[in-house]
């Protein structure tokens, strides 16, 4: 019995970790949690939870096609396991779903907000149907425990055929529809797969995979319990699939010959062997192994078989709901939380089918829970007054361990950026090239901005300037020679000029300039507090030492760094925004001032432009244009700008 | 009554008017580059930008197609084209299953991926705007007359009548007078703007037809599947009686 009971085990473990990722999820948005993007709506969630686990579920319809339609009586022992995988998979559809939609808690309004045209809507109501149909198909097993609903058990027994009826047609249009999703992005999906038979496609291969579903379930479980395997009926199974498959393969390959696509298939490309081992894992060697009957009725033969079916025909939902698709979007590959999430899902489905399996009358003969035998020993010791535990409880005691561990390890693995919900790339800085002309570009996306540098040098050596940034006062004057730390506020050791991009080394975060940390840390600075802080008063920076003290060969213009460290210095972009815009605001807010004051060097006019963003990025403007700039004097709206409370004056 | 937008992209000089007119009259937070687009500048938070392409600068923005693809996936009927010519979004509506950004041929729908209450952003038209008798904050912003608003049948000869009157100054295409049956934002240019759209989208065949056949066989499949299978049971019921009562026939001491 242990089989089972590691079987849970693991199947815990999965739960418990999926949880801690679902939390994150649900607090801080799909962006933290997955791969998704702007250009790949739609991942692994889509093309395994949904597509997958409807196709999965197959086996519930068909099952019930062969016995209450076809009346072939001998498969019952397969037909409530079929019909309890069947329903636990689409519980399994739509709890998926609910980690996917970006506004779970609005599922429901497909019920009332009607779009008849789009497949998903489609899909929608008959995966509602049909999953309520389930439960009722399922319900009398579970009644049959308790007398007193006698009534509604002979009631759903009595329409049992309708309700099987019903079944049937509704997964028909819905394991076709999905395939429909996808006709309208011919753009996306490769030819290979992309073809308007596609829902006729989903319709057989579901029959295909719900036959060899069943098969591997049956496998599975009796080899979970030890059970005699149904060789029998499960090579039964296996020879009606072989029929469906060739039948797949038939329409397949007739519409790639049709579409003219059959060249597609040997082309090399990396698609065309997925395409390649795809549909020969799903299709053609099961149905040659499933092509002599002496061979169906081996275990080996049975299980290769089925789950190379299962598995060829999982990988096909995945490369239609986004595998293949990956030439036009080539920006996604999952991330180990959704990958995470999935496995749960799965897991907790598969908890619920053991426990049923266990509970009810699935079987013929239940499969005792190895844990609930009657026990010998007492549960309570008599004379240490302290109850011992039952089996029962042993088996809580371990499954919520568990489940608490791994949920821990699923916390522990997701880093702060992730629970932050930050998701800004860190991009480090390139410097600017270029010597009298500079080539301001620092994330290098080919978008720079040109920086007269010799120009602002003689404009300084000419004039004085008291700039006020944020309260703090910052001059330059031509006497003074100090032109150079007006903008070069900080120059490393030994260095006049040191570039921006040294100290603010990260394009759109802000640096951890100082670092803290690494100071007072044994394997960094190893400095003790009171090496820098004075004793006796509040520790903070004002009370700290100034840098310089340590590092003398910093070079800190007056009124920067020297009032102490500043701990976080602003991104790339905001100091470069800080620099250029704050005079240039400053010429914008004072344009009747500047124009009197400034020897007709600009015009007022002209000083203004270089308040408009567009006036130093994308320099391809052309000159002729730029006269034609009917300029409104108006603040250009970048919140993301941090636009610095300035005065300035000029002398 | 259909509205449009006339993009020439000889005209721009890219100056990003229209993006901050689009952003401060959608109250449109600050963009940061995340993780998430992967793209050309449209954002969550940008509903139009400025692509850098060859020399020239084009914007882009939802192209409200008159048959709009995102329009006919969406399963509640979030996004609408409206009379005048815009597609819409209505938030309370929405499932957030972003079919609609997979559907939409230009990929224009973007997500709001850093919230955990995320909706679907993308270029309105500014129909409240339009309603209100107004031109769209972009059009209204641009200096130079790049991108104009119109009636798109009006718009429609005034760009042909643009095309001739300078001969061999653009290419002799409007973008958005044919494609996916045709949108409501239309360009000049001198460049190729294929790069627009997936390159894989050709011809003028609006994507929501791609589907129809397949959504109007549904009634059928699912009453002819019924029918198949009440059939196939009375068959086989009827043949296993048949065989019964043979059996009785040949050996009625059976009984
Ligand atoms: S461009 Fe895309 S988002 Fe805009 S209307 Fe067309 S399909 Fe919809
Ligand atoms: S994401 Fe919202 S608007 Fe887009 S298709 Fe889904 S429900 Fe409709
Ligand atoms: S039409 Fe309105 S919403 Fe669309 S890009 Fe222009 S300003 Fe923005």
């Amino acid at each position: 019995m242990n089989r089972a009971k590691n079987a849970k085990l693991v199947l815990w473990i999965l739960a418990g970790f999926a949880a801690a990722v679902a939390l994150n999820r649900y607090l801080f948005g799909l962006g933290v949690t997955t791969n998704l993007n702007d250009r790949t709506p739609w991942g692994f969630w889509i093309g395994f939870d949904v597509m997958a686990g409807v196709a999965l579920a197959a086996g519930g319809f068909v099952t019930t096609a062969v016995f209450y339609i076809m009346k072939r009586e001998e498969f019952h022992p397969l037909v409530k396991p079929a019909v309890l995988t069947a329903f636990l998979g689409y519980v399994a559809v739509v709890v998926g779903l609910l980690f996917d939609l970006g506004l779970p808690w609005n599922i429901w309004h497909m019920i009332i907000y009607w779009n008849p045209h789009s497949p998903l809507f489609e899909v929608g109501w008959c995966v509602m149907l049909y999953t309520s149909v389930l439960l009722l198909e399922f319900s009398p097993v579970p009644l049959e425990e308790y007398s007193r609903y006698a009534k509604i058990r002979n009631f759903l027994m009595k329409y049992r055929f309708v309700l099987v009826l019903l079944g049937i047609m509704l997964s028909t249009l819905h394991q076709s529809s999905l395939g429909s999703l996808f006709l309208i992005m011919p753009e996306r999906l490769y030819p290979l797969w992309y073809t308007h038979i596609l829902p006729i496609e989903f319709f057989i291969s579901a029959v295909a995979l719900g036959l060899m579903m069943v098969a591997f379930e049956t496998l599975v479980s009796h080899w979970l319990y030890r059970r005699d395997p149904e060789t029998v009926l499960v090579g039964k199974l296996c020879r009606v699939a072989a029929w469906v498959l060739a039948l797949y393969f038939v329409v397949k390959s007739f519409d790639l010959g049709i579409t003219g696509k059959l060249g597609l298939v040997f082309n090399g490309k990396w698609q065309s062997d997925l395409f390649i081992v795809e549909i020969a894992v799903s299709t053609i060697i099961p149905a040659v192994m499933f092509a002599v009957p002496r061979l169906t009725r081996k275990p080996v033969v049975q299980w290769t078989g089925s789950f190379m079916v299962v598995a060829g025909m999982v990988l096909n939902r995945i490369d239609v709901g986004g595998l293949a698709m990956y030439d036009s979007t080539a920006s996604y590959t999952p991330s180990w939380m959704e990958i995470a999430i999935s496995l749960g899902v799965v897991s907790a489905a598969c908890l619920v089918f053991l426990f049923v399996l266990e509970r009810f009358n699935i079987w013929e003969i239940k499969p005792a829970d190895p844990e609930s035998m009657p026990q010998t020993a007492p549960s309570f010791d008599y004379s240490s007054r302290s109850w011992l535990g039952t089996p029962d409880a042993a088996s809580l005691a371990r499954h919520s361990l568990a489940f608490v561990l791994s949920f821990a390890l699923g916390m522990g693995m997701m880093s702060g950026k992730r629970l932050h919900a930050e998701g800004v790339d860190s991009i480090r800085v390139s410097p600017a090239t270029g010597i009298d002309t500079l080539c301001i570009n620092g994330n290098r996306d080919d978008q720079y901005v040109e920086f007269s540098h010799e120009g602002h040098i003689a404009w300084l050596r000419t004039h004085a300037i008291s700039l006020t940034i944020d309260g703090v006062v910052h001059t330059a004057s031509p006497s003074g020679g100090d032109s150079c730390t007006f903008c070069h506020h900080l120059n490393l050791p030994g260095e006049k000029v040191s570039n921006c991009a040294e100290c603010h080394t990260s394009m759109y975060s802000e640096v951890d300039f100082f670092r803290h940390g690494w100071h007072a840390s044994a394997v960094g600075a190893n400095l003790k507090c009171d090496d820098c802080h004075a004793t006796g008063v509040t520790r903070n920076a004002a009370s700290a030492k100034k840098c310089t003290a340590c590092h003398r060969g910093y070079d800190f213009a007056p009124g920067k760094g020297a009032a102490g460290p500043e701990l976080y210095i602003p991104s790339y972009v905001d100091a470069m925004h800080k620099l250029c815009v704050s005079c240039h605001i400053a010429d914008l807010r004072e344009v009747s001032s500047l124009s009197q004051t400034n020897g007709g060097i600009l015009s007022g006019k002209d000083k203004s432009n270089l308040a408009q963003c567009a006036s130093c990025h994308r320099t391809g403007v052309p000159p002729e244009l730029r006269a034609d700039m009917k300029w409104q004097v108006k603040l250009p709206h970048y919140d993301n700008v941090v636009l610095p409370n300035v005065g300035v004056t000029v002398k | 009554m259909s509205k449009a937008i006339l993009t020439d992209v000889t005209k721009c000089i890219g100056c990003l008017k229209c993006v901050s007119a689009c952003k401060e009259v959608h109250h449109l937070d600050a963009d940061v580059p995340r993780v998430w687009d992967k793209n050309d500048g449209l954002s969550a938070e940008n509903w139009t930008a400025i692509v850098f392409k060859d020399g020239r600068y084009v914007r882009k923005q939802c192209r409200h197609c008159l048959e709009p693809a995102c329009a006919s996936v969406c399963p509640v009927g979030a996004l609408h084209k409206t009379s005048i010519g815009a597609v819409v979004y209505d938030s309370s509506k929405c499932l957030g299953c972003r079919y609609c950004m997979m559907a939409c041929p230009f990929g224009i729908p973007r997500y709001e991926w850093d919230k955990a209450v995320p909706h679907v952003e993308k270029c309105i038209l500014c129909y409240d705007r339009i309603e209100e008798g107004k031109q769209p904050a972009c059009t209204e912003a641009c200096p130079t007359g790049a991108t104009i608003f119109g009636e798109r049948k009006e718009l429609l000869p005034l760009v042909h009548a643009r095309i001739e009157a300078n001969p061999g100054k653009y290419i002799d295409k409007v973008w958005g007078e044919h494609e996916v049956g045709g949108t409501s934002v239309l360009y000049l240019s001198d460049i190729d703007l294929g790069f627009l759209t997936y390159p894989t989208v050709k011809g003028d065949k609006p994507l929501p037809q791609e589907t129809v056949t397949a959504m109007e066989s549904v009634p059928f499949a699912f009453v002819g599947m019924g029918g198949a299978m009440l059939g196939l049971n009375w068959i086989i019921r009827r043949r296993m009686k048949l065989g019964e009562e043979k059996a009785k026939k040949k050996d009625p001491a059976h009984e």
